[in-house]
């Protein structure tokens, strides 16, 4: 009887302070101002000290939200429509995107850093089309092979390396069936964006059963393995490369090996009926801007930016242009073209039944 | 008309709980069950038709058949291990600790069953991480010790989960086992019956309700599972369960997401269905 | 000579056991207190990581969700199935065998198929997702075992008392918060305890039914080790566990495990 009256008591004290939570909770989300970004994690936009600048200069809070591929980008926008400001996106994925009516076209107007950027990349088709601009060019990077250096005293020169016995079980692998479907037909000579033999392809992925330690999705996964001293070999992106070199003392280096390299372009686009469409822009003009890449660059680790003025500020030491950048290895690189639907079903099935065979 | 009244007040105190379970449940199920025969999903422009497609790829597609069996049979080792590890340690504390001893050691066990799931699993990465805590703890004690970074792999998986179920099957088990008269022990050893006999002849059969629905209640979720596999497995991280979380989460394909999920379903009742004659006739026995 | 050795044997394998359930934790708890970012050895005490916890607005977010949604999925929960165990033992149904079967779904099938059927409906048929989506869910999962626990309350104790008071006029009501209520109160709390739990451990309903933007807990670790994480999860998993370990010791003074009631 008296333990039952002091936990009613109990009870109702509880509910009142949830309830008291609750409200303000409420109440706090309503009256800030917000941005909210879709974007992978690590890749810019959360980058604290930018996000604590552009807070400070516009009062605007940013909100992040994650994904771990495109496709869950496709399928957030997809079943949040009217939630997210800002969305990065591949180049590639642009056009489907607006043409599902998931994005809006920008008002360059308002950006003032929009002049700055590369012409070729701010006035790419896979960005302007319909007479509109639907994405600013925002930064472009590479997927490649990276390597342990105390492992490799000279850097490996060919994809062949991943497939090599001698690494057996030390290779981290990109999660993501259309860079395996690229992967594997740089290294069996086909052409990535439209593989003649998908046979090969498909044996060439299934030969890797040995060598594969892990997958990763996100940059912080393969950061730890790659601090965990789990793999000697990853396919991974350039510029995760050179942070994990450069901020976490890694031991570690990348290659644009002859077969090539995986290459994109990610752009900066407005969710359609974006709820705050003015912070938006501000968020967008802030990232292509100089003074965010000069940033970036500082920490170690950025890609290099669509703004032409901002990439002089990129060391001339860094991987980034020493080893991506260089007018030799560009020729190398394949840039990211647009795929079919089924294009895209059929590579997720592929890599799917590659998955199982390798849990076989 | 009292009688009356009694019975339409029965119903209004349980129609709530059942209105809120059609909501939630049986509504929900039904709808998907309906979705899983959809072409496409029906957002936008787009016109979904009715078709056995979905169903259609399991059968297509061999690996589909060989990721249902894998989790299949994640589920029965898992159950495995936490009967082999749970049974004993339910049996100990129901016939050889006593008292306040007795109390401390159950609620010990039950206790981190309380923190969250996530943080056991999670718990595990840094434990079997090779170059991880412990790795590194040996190796200072022992230099040149051999890695023990079992970290995605399968075994790593099944130490997960049997971690996070574990504590079903000792309760389950201690219950139906601390409910055994001992006078029937007792008339049992003066008859002269072996330890063993006398194991196999009474505790076995009257405990094996608990351990059945421990086993239940392993092995259903297990079947279902993905966080685990996701987290701890790596490269063999692939299950039916994370193949259904792709196509609600990431590829937004759900009615195939639908089809999977119920094809799961109709297997794991199917399983229960099988096995429930076998043990009923031994429940009959107990 | 004998029952020493077999008590030896039996301590022995009750401490490995607890050894093996507390190794991972432990050590979790402990690398909230390290100084490296990577788990990686020799161990510098730092109270870094909780430090950079009283910064994190998603968290703490996330954290007071789970803790508005475990209250009131308690009190729905409780509320609904203790009406139900009461009519269940006290009224007679018709039917009543079909409406226990009935409770098995929510408790026997794989949470991800109940998620993500929920999901499906609830976003087709306007209910949406957020909080209010998984208190939905959550209580749906939470009310067979409170009809449980509170059903053997209520049949451990004869209908005598009610019957005796309600001859002697008092009112249903009166009968229910004056007889009733008491006695099956140990039963109920057992029951909130279950639903809080419950609730708060819940993470793949609240995964399926989160819009960006209203997270829980569960669903923000998880989306964290999936999308970057520091020694902060450490740091909250720890708090997380302290805070239900001591309010798990605090309800095993009135409810004994193992015990009898």
């Amino acid at each position: 009887m008296k333990n039952w009256k002091q936990w009613s008591r109990r009870a109702a004290m509880l509910a009142i302070g949830a309830a008291m939570m609750g409200t303000a909770g409420l109440h706090g989300t309503a009256a800030a101002d917000e941005v909210h970004v879709l974007n992978w994690k690590g890749w810019g936009t959360d980058e604290p000290w930018a996000v604590e600048a552009f807070e400070k200069a516009t009062g605007i809070k940013v909100v992040h939200d994650y994904i771990t591929s495109f496709p869950e980008t496709f399928t957030k926008l997809r079943t949040n429509p009217g939630y997210y400001d800002v969305v990065v996106l591949n180049a590639a994925f642009i056009k489907q995107a607006a043409d599902e009516g998931l994005i809006q076209p920008l008002d360059t107007a308002q950006l003032k850093n929009f002049n700055d950027l590369y012409p070729d990349m701010r006035d790419s088709p896979q960005m302007n089309f319909d007479g509109k601009v639907w994405g600013a060019a925002w930064m472009w990077g590479g997927t490649s092979v990276s390597y342990n250096t105390e492992v490799f005293k000279t850097p490996p020169t060919s994809l062949a390396v991943l497939w090599d016995p001698a690494y057996k079980g030390r290779v981290c692998w990109r999660d993501d069936p259309e860079d395996s479907v690229r992967f594997a037909a740089m290294a069996s000579g086909q052409n990535p964006d439209a593989p003649a033999d998908m046979n090969k392809i498909r044996d060439k992925l299934r030969a890797l059963k040995p060598q594969i330690k892990a997958f990763w999705k996100s940059g912080d996964e393969w950061l730890k393995l790659v601090a965990a001293k789990e793999c000697d070999l990853s396919t991974v992106w350039t510029n995760n490369t050179e942070a994990a070199a450069v901020q976490d003392k890694l031991p570690i280096s990348f290659i644009v090996a002859k077969e090539g390299a995986i290459a994109f372009r990610d752009g900066m686009t407005m969710g359609k009926d974006a709820p705050n469409p003015k912070g938006a822009l501000a968020f967008i003009d802030y990232m292509i801007s100089k003074d965010f890449y000069a940033g970036w660059v500082k920490v170690g680790g950025a890609p290099v930016a669509a703004n032409q003025k901002a990439v002089e500020e990129l060391p001339e030491s860094s991987m980034t242009r020493t080893i991506l950048a260089t007018p030799e290895a560009i020729g190398r690189l394949n840039f990211k073209g647009p795929l079919t639907d089924e294009q895209r079903q059929s590579y997720l099935d592929l890599w799917q039944e590659t998955k199982a065979y390798f849990a076989e | 008309m009292n009688r009356f009244k009694r019975q339409w007040a029965g119903y209004g105190l349980t129609a709530p709980s059942y209105l809120w379970l059609t909501v939630t449940v049986f509504l929900p199920l039904l709808v998907m069950f309906y979705f899983s025969f959809l072409s496409q999903m029906p957002l936008g422009k787009a016109e979904p038709s009715l078709t056995l497609k979905q169903y259609g790829l399991f059968f297509q597609k061999d690996f589909y058949r060989f990721l249902t069996w894998r989790s299949i049979r994640l589920g029965i080792d898992v159950t495995f291990f936490c009967v082999l590890f749970g049974y004993p340690a339910a049996l100990i504390l129901a016939r050889s600790v006593k008292g306040r001893w007795r109390e401390a050691v159950l609620l010990l066990i039950v206790l981190p069953f309380w923190s969250n799931a996530l943080i056991r699993i999670f718990a595990w990465t840094i434990v079997l991480r090779g170059n991880g805590v412990v790795d590194q703890a040996i190796h200072v004690a022992w230099p040149g010790a051999p890695s023990i970074g079992i970290l995605y792999s399968y075994p790593a998986i099944v130490i997960g989960l049997v971690h996070s179920f574990l504590p079903y099957m000792i309760l389950t088990c201690y219950i139906s086992l601390q409910a055994i008269d001992g006078s029937l022990i007792e008339a049992g050893r003066s008859l002269g019956a072996s330890h063993f006999r006398i194991f196999r002849r009474i505790i076995l059969p009257l405990s094996l309700p608990g351990l059945l629905i421990g086993v239940v209640l392993i092995f259903i979720p297990v079947t279902g599972s993905f966080m685990e596999p996701r987290i701890l497995g790596g490269r063999d991280g692939i299950m039916l369960g994370t193949v259904i979380e792709d196509q609600f989460t990431e590829v937004f394909n759900w009615p195939l997401g639908a089809a999977l999920s119920f094809i799961l379903l109709a297997i794991v009742l199917l399983i229960c269905a099988l096995a429930y004659p076998l043990l009923k006739s031994r429940l009959r026995l107990a | 000579m004998r029952a020493l050795r077999s008590s030896l044997f039996t301590n022995g394998y009750l401490a490995i056991l607890l050894g093996f359930i507390y190794l991972p934790i432990l050590l979790m708890m402990l690398m909230a207190f390290n100084q490296s970012s990577n788990y990686t050895l020799p161990f510098e005490p730092s109270l870094q990581w909780f430090e950079r916890l009283l910064g994190n607005d998603t968290l703490w977010r996330a954290g007071r969700n789970s803790l508005i949604l475990a209250v009131a999925n308690t009190v729905v929960a409780t509320a609904l199935g203790t009406m139900t165990s009461l009519a269940f033992s006290r009224f007679r149904i018709r039917g009543h065998a079909v409406l226990k079967i009935l409770l098995f779904p929510p408790i026997a099938m794989p949470w991800l198929i109940l998620a993500t059927a929920m999901l499906v409906f609830f976003f087709y048929s306007g209910i949406g997702r957020g909080l209010h989506a998984m208190l939905l869910a959550h209580v749906a999962l939470s009310l067979p075992y409170v009809i449980v626990v509170v059903g053997a309350r209520l049949q451990s104790f004869g209908v005598d008392l009610e019957e005796a008071a309600a001859t002697l006029g008092a009112s249903p009501l009166r009968v229910f918060f004056k007889i009733t209520l008491p006695v099956i109160a140990p039963g109920v709390a057992a029951a909130a305890l279950f639903a809080f739990g419950i609730s708060f451990d819940q993470f793949v309903t609240s995964y399926f039914l989160s819009p960006p933007g209203v997270t829980t807990l569960p669903v923000e670790i998880y989306a964290s080790i999936r999308k970057g994480f520091t020694p902060e999860i450490n740091a909250i998993s720890t708090i997380i566990i302290i805070v239900s370990m001591l309010l798990l010791l605090l309800v095993s003074r009135f409810y004994r495990f193992g015990g009898t009631q």
